[in-house]
């Protein structure tokens, strides 16, 4: 019974408390908007710069990210090769010449990052295969090479065109040698396309003189949840002379801007149950003083404290819990066709992608994040009744029953 | 059989920091079935000495027996307790919950007491029957008049069976013939079921019909 008096009770003052429903619904809708485009764009961020070329984890010399120089070869390429092949949770691999370098034409030149890779076994680790926009993909012929797009931009090169690639040699020398472009690729993050090129490992061991080395192995793992797991279990058998990297090393600004981005969603939380607190604490505060008479009946009747104090938290929670189901279906609602169509940010595409974002963003709701403001909204709405029921249990039941 | 005894009872409030004497060492004894009217002038004390007999409020000196009980050193729980348990009220403007229909009014009462919806649903319109109410069962408070209102009220005071019930100023809101009809009703819940009444009224036609009067002035008993 005393839940029907306070459902009826909410709807005493109907505009009143549907200003207060629909401030619930919009908080609510708006956190899971929120929600979903922030973790969205970093889970985005992140699974492109994997795509891209980070991969789930690297194995180098130890050394070799801090200082990426050719000289900083791998020991035993075999010996890691055979202990990738060993282990069960590496899914797919690839090995790759990595180092800085010159790309030029006719018309111009610019500093390069050069992967010498296998094309085979890199179109399964990553996705520049499938990024290629003009021409083909990369084969094993000795002048095929693959840039970005604004590289060809701005060595104003296209299909078939001419470009020569210089990289220091190990001994100190230059190598050099004369390529075409075979394709022209586009990827979420135009500081990439900007910077690398792609031509074949053995190409690149010849130019750079390192028959049969390699700098680095790039790997896909089955559950990259395990990716902490599967790192130790490399380094422990490749030893120190290795350095094994996973996703999370190898982009910390990345995992850094994830753990601000939780930081962040709990701000924005706060702020949204803070200024729905204040709303609540207003409406109740209003109901209150409307009832001042009927709670001194109510006391007279032998209401106890405790009951009376029940009653009015119970409405806020009523309402909270109305809002909360009525804002989450409006905020899954918008979520889910966008999680679909993404958001187009063309307008900023520049911008996004010099991030490694794409120019729509395909929104991604967490659970965890979802349960947490399914139990916030209820519990700030009783939160904001806690001070409104205190002030009516306060009442003395002759003063209450007097009052006009 | 007494049933409420007061003793020196003294009541001093403030009203807009003005020291206001309004019950002034009274002693008075209540016995159960009494059908007892505290009359007098507006400003005499009356509603001030319902509120400490029906232990709404807390005297500033004597004392208060109910059942033989001193109920001025109680605490607001127990006083609570008490009036749930051994009190009725009724108010001068009816004071029903206007989000719920009569028989949920009444009911309300034994929701306190908790009483299962079964059992205080059918006691309710029995009652309600008894006192040929039935038909305001399903009828929100707006959707009454005053004297059906009222009658509402006194079901509501009764239903749970109180040692008494007070009744501030019942009539006042009501035309002579429907105040007539009410107080014909308490007097026959008075004589029927022995339930002690206590009123307090300027109304003649209420004064007419006690069986005991107090007549106050001042905060005092003048007779």
């Amino acid at each position: 019974m005393l839940w029907k008096l306070a459902w009826r009770n909410i709807w005493r003052n109907k505009r009143r408390s549907l200003i207060v429903l629909v401030s619930i619904v919009i908080g609510m809708a708006a956190l899971i908007f929120f929600d979903g485009f922030s973790n969205g764009m970093m889970q985005q961020m992140l699974s492109n710069q994997i795509s891209s070329n980070i991969s789930h984890i690297q194995i180098h010399k130890k050394g070799f990210n801090d200082n990426k120089i050719i000289k900083n070869i791998l020991p035993d390429r075999q010996k890691v090769e055979q202990i990738l092949k060993e282990n069960a949770q590496v899914k797919f691999f690839s090995e790759r010449v990595i180092t800085f370098g010159l790309l030029s034409s006719a018309s111009s030149s610019s500093g390069i990052y050069l992967y010498g890779i296998k094309p085979g076994a890199e179109e399964k680790i990553s996705k520049i295969k499938t990024s290629i926009v003009e021409g083909n993909y990369l084969s094993d012929a000795k002048r095929d090479i693959l840039i970005g797009k604004k590289l060809a931009e701005k060595l104003n090169v296209g299909l078939g065109d001419k470009v020569v690639a210089m990289a220091n040699t190990p001994d100190g020398s230059i190598g050099s040698d004369v390529f075409r472009v075979t394709g022209i690729f586009e990827t979420f993050s135009s500081e990439f396309d900007r910077s690398t090129i792609y031509i074949s490992e053995q190409t690149a061991q010849n130019m750079l003189g390192i028959d049969n080395e390699t700098l680095e192995f790039a790997m896909i793992i089955e559950d990259f949840k395990k990716v902490d797991e599967v790192k130790a279990n490399l380094q422990l058998k490749l030893g120190d002379e290795y350095e094994v990297l996973s996703y999370k090393d190898l982009l910390p600004m990345i995992i850094f801007s994830m753990d601000i981005y939780q930081e962040s969603m709990f701000i924005f939380n706060l702020i949204i149950g803070l200024a729905l607190i204040f709303g609540i604490i207003n409406t109740m505060l209003m109901s209150v003083f409307e009832r001042i008479n009927e709670f001194g009946v109510l006391m007279a009747m032998g209401m106890k404290n405790s009951r009376l104090f029940f009653m009015i938290v119970l409405e806020a929670f009523i309402i909270g819990i109305v809002g909360t189901i009525v804002g989450l279906i409006v905020g899954i609602l918008i979520h889910i066709p966008l999680s679909h169509s993404g958001i187009d940010f063309s307008l900023f595409a520049e911008g996004l992608e010099s991030f490694g974002v794409g120019a729509i963003i395909y929104p991604i709701l967490s659970l965890g994040n979802l349960i947490s403001m399914i139990f916030l909204i209820p519990f700030i709405s009783v939160a904001g009744a806690l001070y409104p029921a205190y002030r009516a249990i306060k009442l003395e039941p002759v003063y209450a029953i007097n009052y006009v | 059989m007494e049933i409420l005894r007061a003793e020196k009872l003294e009541k001093i409030y403030e009203d807009n920091g003005v020291p206001v004497h309004a019950v002034r060492g009274i002693d008075l004894k209540i016995n159960k079935g009494d059908y007892t009217v505290i009359a007098g002038p507006s400003g005499s004390g009356k509603t001030t000495l319902l509120n400490l007999l029906g232990a709404l409020d807390k005297p500033t000196s004597g004392k208060i027996f109910f059942e033989n009980e001193d109920i001025t050193t109680k605490t607001k729980s127990e006083l609570s307790q008490i009036r749930l348990n051994k009190l009725g009220f009724i108010f001068q403007a009816y004071n029903l919950i206007p989000v719920l229909t009569a028989l949920e009014n009444i009911e309300f009462s034994m929701m306190l007491l908790n009483i299962p919806e079964k059992e205080r649903k059918e006691k309710a319109l029995n009652l309600m029957d008894e006192l040929g109410i039935k038909e305001l069962a399903n009828k929100r408070p707006n959707e009454m008049s005053g004297g059906q209102q009222q009658r509402v009220a006194v079901t509501r005071a009764i239903v749970n069976n109180p040692s008494i019930v007070l009744a501030d100023e019942p009539t006042a809101n009501l035309d002579s013939e429907t105040a007539g009809n009410l107080l014909s009703l308490m007097e026959k819940m008075n004589s029927d079921k022995n339930i002690t009444f206590i009123f307090s009224s300027h109304d003649q036609q209420v004064i007419e019909r006690a069986k005991k009067l107090i007549i106050l002035k001042d905060g005092k008993i003048q007779n």
